[in-house]
């Protein structure tokens, strides 16, 4: 039975490695190519393990026309996009996950639909009614676009987070004495704040990743363009320097990388108390 | 039924009576749930629901780019869904498209699944190890991971065609795979179910901590088998979660554009045009922005179709909380 | 508690943050222009590799020495998604004053009605001079939309030290000259040539010399013409040579550029306009003389191979802020001064015929000329734009080129040409 128990526990191991290493691998590879020196990377016979390491690549990209503007430019857009998506879900997914009202589920539905738009197909109404409404070549446009990419997504997560906060603790504090609003900021919101952390790590990936409005509705101010479209033509203008093309790509996911570092522990249990009441 | 908190447990009869009833305060948040989803209905009205109508309006006329640029589009009636629905080409792009949906949403779903069942069974170091190997798959920007399977696919000095040349293959010697229809949807399958299994299974697998281990527990000395328990209690549990990631899954995959545009734009030959794309695709390449306008609607239409099972079962729930 | 604080303080920094930064944006990228020295300045688009740094920053300077009161900026654009990007600023509000548009494409944006009208100018810029193959294509309904910028076409660049090393004593002038001398060139790490697959141009030229094209007009409608048996010939010939080195099968010239392989070394040939060799050389000086040009090999030593003139023309959009600015941006950057020492800089061919003795003495562009005697223009259908923005060609050579069967492959081209070009 032990010795059963055991060989089952070691092929599971097993397993979950293989698993790993997959899931792995495509990360580590992006990451030790850029920084590999050129020799390396352009060996017949892979380097898996690098033993020089260059910080050569970086440079190459880091030294590529604007590539500091873009990133600030990046951040700022999505920064302000995911916040003002969270403040405006909180109130929606409070709504629905304490409220009765009429019209809740119309408004549900509406948000599930909103989820489903099909985006890039949209991108020619989009940028009419930008021009119309002189908003092209602006960050605040995009700004605006990727709040309401984000926002439906984050309303039906919160909404799950919410949920799982049991009310019976708001209604004790409302007891004790505190108006509703009060009761939900100092009870409800710090046990929702890992669910809000969770959340702004969707919608940031989401924000960042956008490229398609980003290069048709920044047309002639350079200065505005956002990282994705920089890394679009980084990897063109680069060609085969696959080194400098993935020290670009690394750059792009620090952000996100390290913001999930940060929150891995919130994150995780936001998601066991979060996702169970869809 | 103004103010009243969604009961979700049953709650001792007390309770109700302990709660500060004041007449004139109860009337006042009777605007409370609309002034905290007006924002949210504001900006889904401004910043979707009117490019919406923009596009349906563009799907009704004839518009190139000379109306693009200088305006005055004329009104064309169902032209342009005629001019789409007749045509063989683009049936064979649904097609596809459901295909693609399918094949993905499977795969995704499915190994997500046994990675979350995985997850639950692992030791506390090796589940850290894999969420975090997870984590990092999920946090990897589309436009990186997209550059990153280029690379490794690379038919020169690419790591996949190294390796099947070790392993015997010689034929896979600077192999182009985007060169071939088949091997390149099959490329494009994996980076999608790569990039999406980690947030279906971390999802799936906190949905299975929930289950206090005691009611495993009991099943387990009642004598019931690993099968029986993941039938009859793990299922069920899971049920309410599947629905979510199968519904958030489809409309993912459906609308997935990135990842198929920079890999092959469409092709080689469209074997990789889904319907975002193809849309794109008449729009940028021949400038029919109608077309693209009407088969944006037709898409939206379509997937509605496929989720309407679902999205009617929310519609029912909502109404029983 | 914390938590919300935190997070509170961080919206309101980020609002804050994303209000100053619109409105910075404002101040820099007003249409008008107007700065605070009575200065305007004029957002130009030239796209890459049509002008080298040298002489971008030569010309810039000697510009608004001359003219005081414009600023130029020039931004390089890629080609990559070109289409796209010159679509949405022709249909904005506020669009570059200046923009390069290829001579394939200027046609279907002087159509669409986004571009102002030069006809007037058309004296005074000596247009009666122009080459047609500019001069053309940005003519539409007996309006000139598009100026002439510079025309070129590809050529040979050939190692001389490698043809040395080879034993190679006279550049190839026939087809079977050129295959054996590649063959000879094509050894262990060395590549005969770099020809990456789909490099539909030169194709195009294999395919004329074959007696092909690749659409022919019936009547009135455009059809689509790869699976003739003399298109299949060229494309033959093209994967002939094409295997005689290790260009991608499933790229063009640009991805990766192959100026950049060719300066890496190791390459002995690569087909490229003439102004290709400086940019390897200024990727890799020790080249520096070592580059050779012939024009590309046709069949018989009497006619060397066709080739397609590519070029660009420059437009302003009517949505330009500075129409007059931008003009007079075009009539230096078009007039006799600066296209002469455009064409000795980038070996193109200026845009004037009586210019063209300024090359004489240029080796590239007189083997550029020799070839030119025999160029012609893709098919002429305003339509075309529209195969070559999801360009069947390119898939069709793919295909061949990894083991298609070429007559089915050319079926399928032809058949999405055909209907590119059918509207």
């Amino acid at each position: 039975m032990k010795a059963r128990n055991a060989v089952r526990r070691g092929s599971l191991n097993l397993a979950a490695l293989a698993v790993f290493a997959v899931t792995i691998f495509p990360v580590y590879w992006m990451a030790s190519t850029a920084f590999k020196p050129t020799r390396d990377i352009n060996a017949d016979t892979p380097v898996f393990v690098p033993t020089r390491l260059t910080l050569e690549h970086f440079r190459t990209a880091i030294g590529a026309d604007g590539f500091g503007t873009f990133w600030r430019n990046s951040l700022l857009v999505t920064v302000v996009a995911v916040v003002l998506a969270l403040l405006v879900a909180l109130g929606a997914a409070f709504a629905v996950a304490r409220l009765q009202f009429r019209g809740r589920r119309g408004f549900v539905l509406m948000v599930f639909i909103a989820q489903m738009a099909p985006w890039e197909a949209m991108l020619i109404p989009v940028y009419i009614i930008a021009r119309d409404t002189d908003m092209l070549d602006r960050l605040a446009m995009l700004t605006l676009l990727y709040f309401i990419f984000t926002l439906p997504f984050t309303i039906i997560t919160l909404r799950g987070f919410l949920a799982a906060v049991p009310v019976e603790l708001e209604e004790a504090a409302q007891v004790d004495g505190c108006t509703r609003l009060s009761a939900f900021r100092r009870v409800t919101f710090p046990l929702l704040a890992p669910g809000l952390l969770a959340t702004s790590l969707f919608g940031f990936i989401t924000a960042w990743n956008e490229f398609a409005f980003a290069n048709m509705l920044i047309v002639k101010n350079q200065d505005d363009r956002i990282l994705p479209v920089w890394l679009s033509s980084f990897s063109n203008t680069f060609g085969t320097d696959w080194g400098a093309t993935m020290a670009a790509s690394t750059l792009f996911a620090l952000p996100v990388l390290i913001l999930f570092l940060v929150l891995q522990r919130r994150v995780t249990t936001g998601f066991v108390s979060g996702s169970v009441k869809g | 039924m103004a103010l009243h908190t969604a009961p979700r447990k049953l709650r001792d009869p007390g309770q109700e009576l302990r709660r500060p009833a004041v007449p004139g305060r109860r009337r006042s948040l009777v605007l409370w749930p609309y002034l905290l989803i007006a924002p949210t209905v504001l900006g889904v009205v401004f910043l979707l629901v009117y490019p919406l109508l923009r596009n349906l309006q563009l799907s009704f006329q004839s518009f190139g780019l000379r109306e693009l640029i200088r305006g005055g589009a004329e009104f064309v009636g169902f032209d342009n869904y005629r001019e789409l629905l007749t045509g063989g080409e683009f049936w064979d792009v649904v097609v596809r498209t459901l295909i693609w949906t399918t094949v993905n949403v499977v795969l995704i779903v499915g190994i997500a699944t046994l990675v979350a069942l995985m997850l639950q069974r692992l030791g506390r170091a090796m589940r850290i190890l894999l969420m975090s190997a997870l984590a990092l798959a999920w946090a990897t920007p589309i436009l990186a991971a997209t550059t990153i399977f280029q690379w490794l696919f690379a038919s020169r000095l690419g790591v996949v065609n190294w390796v099947l040349v070790r392993l015997g293959f010689d034929s896979y010697e600077g192999y182009s795979w985007f060169a071939d229809g088949t091997a390149t949807f099959t490329i494009l399958v994996i980076l999608v179910v790569w990039q999406s299994v980690p947030f279906a299974a971390i999802t799936i697998y906190s949905a299975l901590t929930t289950v206090p281990a005691e009611i495993y527990e009991s099943a387990r000395l009642d004598g019931a088998s690993d099968w029986r328990m993941f039938r009859s209690l793990t299922v069920p549990i899971l049920r309410p979660i599947f629905g979510l990631v199968l519904c958030l899954e489809v409309i993912w995959v459906f609308k997935c554009f990135t990842q198929i545009w920079v890999i092959s734009e469409g092709g080689p030959n469209d074997a990789t045009t889904t319907l975002p794309v193809y849309a794109y695709q008449i729009a940028q390449t021949l400038h029919h922005y109608d077309l693209q306008a009407a088969s944006s609607t037709i898409t939206v239409l379509l997937l509605a179709v496929i989720l309407f099972v679902y999205l009617r079962q929310l519609f029912r729930q909502e109404g029983e909380l | 508690m914390k938590t919300a604080r935190l997070l509170a303080g961080a919206a309101a920094l980020a609002v804050a943050a994303s209000l100053s930064a619109c409105g910075g944006s404002d101040d820099k990228g007003d249409g008008s222009g107007k700065g605070d020295k009575g200065r305007t300045t004029i957002d130009v688009w030239l796209m890459r590799d049509s002008v080298s740094e040298d002489f971008q920053k030569e010309f810039e300077k000697d510009f608004e020495a001359k003219h005081p009161t414009i600023d130029a900026k020039i931004q390089i654009q890629e080609w990559n998604g070109i289409g796209q990007k010159i679509t949405a600023a022709l249909a904005s509000n506020d669009a570059p004053d200046v923009i390069e548009v290829g001579n394939t494409q200027v046609a279907q944006y002087a159509a669409s009605g986004g571009v102002k009208d030069l006809s007037d100018k058309v004296e005074e810029l000596g247009g009666s001079d122009w080459i047609p193959g500019l001069a053309e294509p940005g003519k539409v309904d007996g309006k000139q939309f598009g100026i002439p910028y510079y025309a070129a076409n590809r050529v040979v660049i050939y190692r001389t030290d490698l043809f040395e090393k080879a034993g190679i004593k006279e550049v190839p002038t026939t087809r079977e000259e050129w295959l054996a001398a590649t063959k000879k060139l094509n050894t262990g790490k060395q590549q005969g040539i770099y020809l990456p697959g789909q490099n539909w141009y030169t194709l195009a030229g294999m395919i004329w010399d074959e007696g092909g094209d690749l659409a022919v007009q019936e009547g009135e409608t455009w059809k689509g013409a790869l699976d003739t048996p003399e298109a299949l010939a060229g494309m033959d010939f093209y994967k002939e040579l094409q295997a005689l080195g290790k260009g991608p099968k499933d790229s063009d010239e640009a991805e990766p550029p192959q100026v950049g392989v060719v300066a890496k070394g190791d390459v002995a040939q690569v087909i490229a306009v003439p102004g290709g060799a400086k940019l390897i050389e200024e990727e890799n000086p020790e080249l520096k003389g070592k580059l050779g040009f012939f024009p590309i090999p046709g069949k018989t030593a009497d006619k060397p191979g066709a080739v397609f003139t590519g070029g660009s023309d420059l437009i302003i959009p009517e949505a330009a802020g500075n129409p007059d600015e931008a003009y007079t941006f075009i009539k230096a950057l078009a007039g006799d001064e600066w296209q002469k020492k455009l064409a000795t800089a980038m070996s193109y061919v200026p845009n004037k015929k009586s210019l063209a003795s300024v090359l004489a003495s240029d080796p590239g562009a007189s083997a550029m000329a020799k070839g030119a005697t025999n160029g012609r223009a893709t098919p002429n259908s305003p339509e075309w734009a529209a195969v070559e923005a999801n360009n069947p060609i390119k898939e069709f050579m793919t295909q061949v080129l990894t083991g298609a069967d070429p007559k089915k492959a050319g079926a399928t081209a032809t058949a999405a040409i055909s209907k590119a070009l059918g509207g």
